[in-house]
């Protein structure tokens, strides 16, 4: 061992009575440790935030949407869609009718909500969104046994079946086999006396499904019907006004769709193409910066924690400035010196920055781990156990001399720590705080960056280290002959 | 007798803001191998600062101290760092032992930086961090501290402690010892005892001392007195 990290090492246990500094040593560990540890741990959450939300909106949304600047109809879809699925990295599309509708729920006088409907070619939409996978209930838009018991029960016309939002059902009371009225268009009768009059055009759909994506935007405010039955309504058959397509790779959205772009439409159709990253930019951009403010004040915190460092390595420098007189007179360099209290704040910074990562993988583990857990007053009973028995080693002065002993002890307090914070913390249930339809998602997301989690490791020594070299440099610059008269 | 150490017309001035005071004024001094040379004076009169200049903790003003022809004013920071290390050994009125570390850690301290940091090198011979600490050891015992070695410097003895100093001092072969009142913070018995000890290190190592003293015990020891006045030397 070098001479450096022998005293080093030995400064930082302190064997005096005074055991002053070490304490502070053990408290600037501490301070590392948590710092890091917070850092990775909102770090983790902000990125299963936005991993969670990204995976979802990739799950249930199409890649890519492909509409008129007007959002007009247009025909030939089919011919379309099969030039697209033709171009490398497309997986499939499909055709849509999107439009938006009111309700005309029973015993109102007027449209009591407006919700979008998606007219869908269910085979096509398939291999788009996945949308049966979200359904509960049934998707058969035309023959659903729904629809005749409705009409039978009802004694009024049907158009078809619908699948409709979760929240959306929940809102206006609806369940499977419920009919719910749509106000599809307002037509303008001419014949009237006067100013022409708006005719009401109402639709009767049987709700024959379901639709839980998860995602309270869609969740809340979407209907599904067939899209034959959509183009019916607006009297555009054989055409849709949406294409939607689903790409092999999400991420090539921004080389394809141009491509598609070009291959669907002429550029005198005035087509708009709109990516998954576009409709969504506004979110991710929020989380990016936010993730960025996170990161810096997070690093504050670690700037605050080698504050800490500084500052014991002062006082350090303070308690053992005859020690370093002595040293320079035995043949000690003021590299030596230097070195001596780098070695000493880099230590604490390194321990810290391992503990604070040991923790903060620990609490992502325990935060997205659902299992059994024994309960609270279990780790309450075991904690207040130890506490009553070391008070009593204290108080009775039994505290253990051997090194061994030591180790051993701080190995026990070690694994009653972890115990207590397994069993208290767990999962946590966004649905149960009410947060669920804010963040669009049941639990906390928690995905450990493994990148990020090098960075700050990397960040925070550094950080450390460089909180060590003033005080190291005023230790070397001490006068050998004032430091070995310091009082 | 073969000079160790030649000091010729030493000056040193201490600067506060615009004034100057002058503590030694053009000092002259030999010091011969395996003497021990004790210098007495009044209070301030520079005892210490000459101490300290000669032991490279501090530079001259003006003149020049020759170790065996070999000007050590004209050495680097880092070259006298090495000097120190390999050709001085101090004793110092409180014995500056290091708290954290044993008898034995204390009195192997020098041998270790030497170890470390200039590769172990003894009169040419490189040593292992192991023989180090073996003669670090029989120093100690040699100073009668064999029961001590693990002892930390509070659960030793002022006496103890002083002569723990000392064997510290030897760990490099140095080319001198400068003891700055040895005995200046023990009492009469322990005083002795500790005389003892560097006369006999004196004898059997052919080791030389200077040390600076008010006691009047040591110069009695010592093979040479000199007495300070006013900043010069007065044999």
């Amino acid at each position: 061992m070098k001479f450096e990290w022998f005293v080093a090492s030995r400064y930082l246990q302190s064997r005096r009575k005074q055991s002053f500094i070490s304490i502070i040593s053990i408290i600037s560990i501490v301070g590392v440790s948590l710092g890091v540890a917070t850092v990775i741990l909102v770090i983790a959450v902000l990125d299963g935030v936005e991993h969670g939300l990204r995976d979802r909106f990739l799950a249930n949304e199409a890649h890519i949407v492909l509409r008129m600047i007007d959002h007009s109809f247009f025909g030939n879809y089919q011919d379309r869609i099969e030039q697209i699925t033709e171009i490398d990295g497309v997986v499939a599309a499909s055709p849509v009718v999107y439009s938006q509708m009111g309700v005309f729920q029973t015993g109102s006088e007027g449209i009591t909500d407006t919700i979008y409907i998606k007219g869908i070619d269910l085979t096509q939409e398939e291999k788009v969104t996945g949308f049966s996978q979200y359904v509960n209930g049934s998707i058969d838009f035309q023959t659903s046994p729904l629809i005749a018991e409705a009409e039978l029960r009802e004694q009024e016309t049907i158009t078809g079946g619908i699948v409709l939002g979760s929240r959306l059902a929940q809102r206006h009371g609806l369940t499977r086999g419920d009919v719910l009225r749509l106000v599809v268009k307002l037509v303008e009768d001419p014949g009237g006396f006067g100013s022409p009059m708006l005719l009401v055009d109402f639709s009767n759909f049987v709700v024959i499904g379901v639709y839980e994506s998860e995602l309270a935007v869609y969740d809340n405010r979407i209907g599904f019907i067939d899209y034959k039955t959509a183009q019916k309504l607006y009297s555009q058959v054989g055409k849709v006004n949406v294409l939607l397509v689903r790409l092999e790779d999400a991420e090539t959205v921004s080389e394809l769709s141009p491509v598609i772009e070009e291959t669907a439409f002429s550029f005198m159709e005035m087509p708009i193409t709109t990516t998954w990253l576009e409709t969504h930019s506004a979110l991710f951009a929020a989380l990016k910066m936010e993730k960025m403010a996170t990161v810096i004040i997070e690093a504050l915190i670690i700037l605050v924690a080698a504050f800490n460092i500084a500052s014991t390595l002062i006082m350090t420098v303070m308690e053992k400035t005859r020690d370093v007189g002595t040293l320079r007179t035995l043949g000690a360099t003021r590299g030596n010196i230097m070195r001596i209290f780098i070695i000493q704040g880099s230590v604490i910074g390194m321990l810290g920055t391992i503990a604070g990562t040991v923790l903060g993988l620990g609490l992502c583990w325990l935060l997205s781990t659902n299992i059994l857990r024994p309960s609270p007053w279990i780790a309450i009973a075991v904690i207040g156990i130890l506490i009553l028995c070391q008070t009593i080693i204290t108080f009775r002065r039994l505290i253990p001399t051997s090194k061994a002993l030591k180790i051993g002890m701080v190995f026990f307090w070690t694994l009653t720590v972890c115990f207590v914070l397994y069993c208290l913390v767990k999962p946590i249930s966004l649905k149960e705080l009410g947060f669920s339809e804010i963040y669009q998602m049941n639990q906390l997301p928690i995905r450990v960056n493994w990148f990020f989690v090098g960075f700050i490791n990397l960040l925070s020594f550094l950080i450390c280290w460089l909180a060590t070299i003033y005080p190291a440099w005023q230790a070397s610059n001490l006068n050998p002959i004032e430091a070995l008269q310091y009082e | 007798m073969e000079k160790l150490i030649r000091i010729d017309n030493l000056h040193k001035s201490y600067y506060d803001g615009d004034s100057e005071l002058k503590v030694l004024k053009g000092l002259n001094l030999d010091v011969h191998k395996s003497e021990i040379l004790t210098i007495m004076g009044a209070s301030g009169v520079g005892k210490s600062t000459l101490l300290h200049l000669i032991g490279t903790l501090d530079r001259p003003t003006e003149g020049s101290i020759f170790y065996e022809d070999q000007d050590i004013t004209a050495l680097s920071e880092i070259e006298l760092s090495r000097f120190r290390n390999n050709a001085i050994g101090f004793v110092f009125q409180f014995h500056q032992l290091l708290a954290e570390f044993t008898a034995l850690e204390n009195v192997a301290m020098g041998g270790y930086i030497k170890y470390s940091k200039y590769s172990g090198s003894l009169n040419g011979k490189t040593q292992s961090l192991r023989e180090v600490y073996e003669k670090a050891e029989h120093l100690l015992n040699s100073v009668g501290l064999s029961e001590r070695l693990t002892h930390f410097p509070s659960q030793l003895s002022g006496g103890e402690r002083q002569r723990v100093a000392i064997a510290r001092a030897l760990i490099n072969q140095p080319k001198v010892i400068l003891a700055d009142e040895p005995t200046g913070n023990i009492d009469d018995k322990t005083s002795e005892a500790v005389l003892d000890v560097l006369q006999d290190i004196n004898e059997r190592l052919n080791q030389t001392f200077i040390i600076v003293t008010h006691d009047s015990r040591i110069s009695e020891r010592a093979k040479r007195t000199v007495h300070m006045v006013d900043g010069k030397i007065e044999e």
